[in-house]
């Protein structure tokens, strides 16, 4: 099943390239209907149990075929979901349907290649999040930096050509610390393959072997932030962070859709699999440092994003901030934890997407994203205006939204999760004031008050087309955050059986 | 046929339909509701009422409500988060209440909004259901997370209704202001909701698995909470959820927020001052009595902070010229009075004024709407004068609000509010200790600030009504319609006699044995389990004291302050305030608190945040591009890709897999 949609999707993509300007971003959405429907009915036909990497884990749409072997390793073909690769599949395919409409207004030259780079980008993230050998995932995941890195450094803004190398050089380089980490563990360890179940239920049994006169022990606390240090910089968290603003006010805004409601996800997605299932001593060892990490990243992100003028800086730095949440989550060892974390993903995802589009959607009419250069916005366009006020809310973690479910379940998972933990968590908690903070004063400059726009722009309504993605994305929001069971339940089914690291 | 116990979430959800109503009319059929939406808000809140009423009379059978209504989220071995409905006395009540003021202010809105030609009244009508909603669910909450959602839509509500008038600057950020002080409050409740739930892996308000319950067992068998005492632990815990209550019940120092929040529409004020917003902290104070009562020190703290509003904002009362802005720090007052009473162990006391205080404090911002309409939007009452014969409904049920406001017998508010000071002072008197001495000290500002309340309201009828009309609008003020009097009529009459429902001098108690009814089943939620653990644990004692003692000190005061209002703003009013020289001042510009908070948010945060922004890019980020520049691409060379061609990109990113390659090959032995 995911081979079909990963080939589906793949084959989108050669198609649309194929396809005339004119015709290609009708025809993208149109094509990325299937792999959302098939997303969907994957997860009406979910059977699966446990988590993937564990003994415990029963995956759902599971292949596994050899595939050629490096040495006296295997490489397989080893794809299948569980309870948190699911969600994050799903996600994917819903933002880029909608990522692909958002994009019909901006987008006017190239449109053959963008669209089909947005295809391309969708197969390898889905392959990201479905592959289970290190050797195939890793191809997923290099896969995913060129068609971002052409978006941005293709349609990006002036500074666009700079935005884009930083962005490939910050990955690049994080990406070649975490394989080396990766693959400095498999080699001290007694495995067969490079499937990940396999590593991760050697590592937590504890054979792993000395390397090059490494003891095991240091072995293992190096590999860790190697690779920790590697995802770290996907995340980003602080200090890694300062690539994202970049690319975010470069980016087209479907590419900053995707790169802030995926992209980071994969980071957050390869900490959960890699760091906290593989080696959660580590993490617990080093609890402080890393919740320090996750506060400071809440904190100083936050802060940040209340310096900043330009809205779609605001979104960016906040991001920072959001995924603070997610690391402390995750280095709760929680069933809270871990599963907050996941729902934060997913969430995240949704809201940022819902954000950077309603900013995108301003700049067409606008064109500009200056806090100072418009003011009484929601009179000329009241309807956007409404979906700007519902999407800072649910950023600033709103009840029944879906982003107070994951910060509360965060916040219940990490309280008391290790001596000192309320105040850490007590500390990240105070991001939910800034965040009201900057996003408020945005929007009271931005968007009330009387109209005045600097630029010398005629503002009018938004068409129906930039319109429709922000109302699906308001209704899944409420949705989730209503109903949060609706994946929290495979999620936490997924996780419970990492709470308490190491027994 | 349904019983009421089935269809209890219903109360709620009918002004949710009403809201999906009005947003679905504005989007699809804009013409569709030429009231805007008012009429199904109307028929929705009706509808509430009735069913609250209902609940009301199933309740008074002595069976209270318990549904569930949603499993929120769950993870094994781990926390259950549910939504669910829990009707008991106190619930019931405030159910009435809220649901018929929400009704009324709804009719009003026909005479304030519609009539008067404002615009956006779909979006006016769906912001109300939306938030009637939010209140009736907070209050129905049978658990501390949820009230905690509840709470926070309702500060949502209150933004998007503060901010109605959103194409002018003011009200946009006092919309701003509202929302952002409440949720400083509210980062230490929901800190606190962690902590509970931490502490005792519920948050359920009542019964023997609820946590005032548990908390009270920790302290009966000494058992550790989150690592401290169980008197620290369930001090700390109660301390941070108050910081929910003093944001939302605007109580010093988070009382800021309120007097901005008047630059929403009139019926808005209404809503928020007597049944909503502000409401919902001492609501929740009176919620988890059962926890607040373990404590002598969360008790004393209560106490001195609503004694110390209750007199802070009467003086801040009396120098206001805007008709609105004199209700609002009353308001902050009133409710300062409901904390003296919770905090002095006046549990009936504190409800008993929270009941009294919706009706009347609707009624009088109602009335003012009314006068607001008459005079064409005028909000200063040194333009009126006079208007006693032009507006007389208004004006009779105005009064009787204000007599009610200012305590004087028999009015309602005479009664709860002569019932907080007593409480306060038999428990000041008796108990021993520190609580005992603080809450004689908030018993004394609470008395004194019943003089202040006299003066403010006597002064704002003299000025509103009395006198000659001194402006030229204040000479045409026009008559109101029916949708305007009918709510004043039904405030007006509630406002006169609610209170003789709870005559504690004259033995009648009504309200306290109401407060008791379901006590068989097992909430632990009754005002004689209150009164039990306040004594058994808080060892608050009462001392022996003739009611009517206070009760004549109190009125004498009253009275005081509202002869010396009359005699100087009766007939030929003169700004007399004036002559306070330096403390008019002072207490004018509210003793600078808005400016120390305003300093705090653009003198320090912002200062702060740009610095961390300039230290993010000097440093953080210019770390990386020195180290990128000396080791990996000379300036030139960066130059050079950046104007390179594609195939440039495309060397770099094969350069990129194949160090990453080489790296693999020769880890793995390769060569």
């Amino acid at each position: 099943m995911i081979e079909a949609l990963l080939a589906v999707t793949f084959v989108s993509s050669l198609v649309v390239f194929a396809a005339p300007d004119r015709v290609a971003g009708k025809l993208a959405a149109l094509l990325s209907l299937a792999p959302l429907a098939g997303s969907l009915w994957l997860y009406t036909a979910f059977d699966g149990s446990g988590n993937a990497l564990l003994p415990d884990g029963d995956l759902a749409f599971e292949t596994m075929a050899t595939w050629l072997s490096i040495g006296d390793l295997a490489v397989n073909w080893h794809v299948g979901l569980d309870g948190v690769s699911l969600p994050l599949v799903v996600l994917t395919t819903l933002l880029t349907t909608l990522a692909i409409v958002s994009a019909w207004t901006p987008i006017d030259e190239r449109q053959s290649q963008f669209y089909g780079l947005v295809l391309f980008m969708e197969a390898a993230l889905l392959g990201v999040f479905s592959a289970l050998d290190f050797f195939l995932w890793f191809v997923f995941w290099e896969a995913v930096l060129v068609p971002m890195y052409f978006l941005i450094g293709v349609w990006g803004g002036p500074r666009r050509k700079y935005a884009a190398i930083k962005f490939f050089v910050y990955t690049n380089v994080a990406s070649l610390l975490m394989f080396i980490g990766v693959i400095a563990l498999v080699f001290a360890l007694p495995v067969e393959s490079f499937g990940l179940p396999e590593i991760a239920q050697s590592l937590r049994a504890g054979e792993l072997g000395s390397l090059a006169g490494i003891q095991p022990g240091t072995l293992e606390v190096l590999a860790f932030f190697a690779i920790f240090v590697g995802f770290a910089v996907k995340v980003p968290v602080v200090p890694f962070h300062t690539w994202l603003p970049d690319a975010h006010v470069e980016a087209p805004t479907p590419a900053s859709v995707l790169l802030a409601g995926v992209l980071l996800k994969m980071g957050t997605y390869a900490l959960l699999r890699f760091n906290f299932t593989m080696m959660p001593g580590v993490a617990q060892d080093y609890v402080y440092l890393i919740a320090a990490v996750g506060v400071v990243s809440v904190i100083y992100g936050a802060m940040l994003a209340l310096a900043q003028q330009d809205l779609k800086r605001i979104v960016a730095y906040s991001s920072v901030s959001s995924m603070g949440y997610v690391i402390l989550g995750l280095v709760a060892l929680t069933p809270f934890g871990l599963g907050g974390a996941t729902f934060q993903m997913v969430s995240h995802g949704l809201i940022s997407g819902l954000l950077f589009m309603t900013v995108g959607v301003i700049y067409n009419t606008t064109h500009t994203r200056m806090v100072g250069d418009m003011s009484g916005l929601a009179d000329r366009m009241p309807f956007t205006v409404g979906v700007f006020v519902a999407g800072a809310f649910a950023y600033m973690g709103l009840p029944l939204m879906s982003g107070f479910a994951a910060e509360v379940f965060i916040f219940l998972g990490a309280f008391d999760a290790f001596a000192g933990a309320p105040w850490f968590t007590a500390a990240a908690m105070f991001g939910i004031v800034i965040v009201a903070g900057y996003l408020l004063f945005a929007m009271q400059r931005s968007l009330f008050g009387p109209f005045r726009l600097e630029t010398d722009y005629e503002v009018g309504r938004a068409p129906l087309h930039d319109v429709v993605p922000l109302v699906v994305l308001v209704a899944t929001i409420v949705l989730l955050g209503v109903f949060p069971e609706l994946i929290f339940d495979m999620i936490t089914d997924a996780v419970t059986a990492l709470s308490g690291g190491v027994a | 046929m349904a019983t009421i116990g089935e269809i209890a979430p219903a109360i709620a959800l009918l002004p949710l339909a009403s809201f999906a109503v009005a947003l679905a009319s504005v989007v699809f059929a804009p013409r569709l509701l030429q009231k805007g939406g008012a009429i199904p808000g109307i028929l929705a809140t009706a509808g509430s009422l009735v069913l609250s009423v209902w609940a009301f009379v199933h309740v008074g059978g002595g069976e209270p409500i318990e549904q569930e209504l949603l499993a929120w989220a769950a993870a094994p071995d781990s926390f259950e988060l549910t939504l669910g409905v829990l009707i008991d006395p106190l619930a019931a009540l405030m159910l009435v209440i809220v649901s018929l003021v929400a009704f009324l202010v709804h009719v009003f809105s026909l005479g304030y909004m519609n009539a008067e030609g404002e615009t956006g009244l779909h979006r006016y009508y769906a912001e109300l259901g939306l938030f009637t909603f939010s209140m009736l669910f907070f209050v129905m909450a049978d658990n501390i997370l949820m009230a905690f959602m509840f709470f926070e839509l309702v500060g949502l509500c209150s933004f998007l209704l503060i901010g109605f008038w959103f194409r002018e600057e003011a009200p946009a950020s006092a919309a701003k202001k509202a929302f952002l002080v409440t949720r400083f409050g509210d980062y230490f409740f929901l800190v606190g909701v962690v902590g509970i739930f931490a502490a005792f892996g519920t948050g359920r308000f009542v019964g023997s698995e609820g946590f005032p319950h548990l908390a009270e067992e920790a302290i009966a068998e000494g058992h550790e909470i989150l690592g401290m005492s169980p008197e620290t632990g369930v001090m700390v815990l109660g301390l941070l959820v108050l910081g929910g209550v003093i944001g939302k019940s605007a109580q010093f120092p988070l009382h800021t927020w309120l007097p901005d929040a008047m630059e929403g529409p009139t019926t808005v004020s209404a809503l928020i001052h007597a049944a909503t917003m502000v409401a919902a902290g001492v609501y929740l104070v009176a919620r988890m009595f059962g926890f607040y009562a373990l404590s002598p020190t969360l008790l004393a703290i209560i106490a001195l902070v609503g004694g110390f509003t209750a007199l802070f904002a009467a003086t801040m009362g009396v120098v206001k010229d805007e008709i609105k802005q004199v209700l609002a720090y009353s308001t902050i007052s009133q409710y300062g009075y409901m904390m003296l009473g919770l905090g002095a162990g006046g549990y009936v006391a504190g409800t008993f004024h929270l009941m009294n205080h919706a009706f009347f404090k609707a009624l009088l911002f109602l009335g003012a709407g009314s006068v607001i309409i008459a005079t064409h939007h005028t909000h200063d009452m040194w333009k009126m004068g006079g208007l006693k014969e032009k507006l007389p409904v208004t004006y009779y049920t105005f009064l009787a609000g204000s007599l009610a406001l200012a305590g004087i017998v028999p009015f309602s508010g005479f009664w709860s509010k002569d019932e907080i000071l007593y409480e306060s002072i038999v428990h000041g008197l008796g108990t021993d200790g520190g609580l005992g001495v603080l809450l004689l000290l908030a018993f004394a500002f609470g008395l004194l600030a019943v003089f202040f309340t006299g003066f403010y309201t006597f002064r704002m009828v003299a000025l509103t009504f009395h006198g000659e009309p001194r402006t030229e609008v204040a000479e045409d003020a026009h008559g109101v319609g029916w949708s305007v009097k009918l709510p004043l009529i039904v405030l007006g009459v509630l406002a006169t006699v609610a209170g003789l429902v709870n005559m504690a001098p004259l033995d009648v108690e009504y309200l306290h044995s109401w407060l008791d009814t379901t006590e068989e089943a097992g909430l632990l939620t009754s005002a004689h389990h209150y009164e039990e653990v306040l004594h058994d644990v808080a060892h608050v004692e009462a001392a022996t004291l003739t009611p009517i003692a206070t009760a004549a000190v109190s009125l004498g005061l009253a009275l005081a302050g509202a002869l010396a209002a009359w005699r100087l703003y009766g007939s030929d009013p003169q700004p007399h305030t004036d002559r306070l020289g330096s403390i008019k001042e002072l207490v004018g510009n509210n003793y600078y608190q808005d400016e120390y908070q305003v300093w705090l948010a653009e003198g320090v945060t912002l200062p702060l945040s740009r610095a961390a922004d300039t230290f993010d890019q000097v440093v953080v980020d210019g770390v990386v591009d020195g180290v990128s520049s000396v080791s990996l691409f000379s300036g030139r060379r960066i130059r050079r890709i950046q104007s390179g061609i594609v195939s440039n990109y495309v060397a770099l990113l094969t350069a990129g897999l194949v160090v990453l390659l080489v790296t693999f090959a020769f880890m793995g032995g390769w060569f």
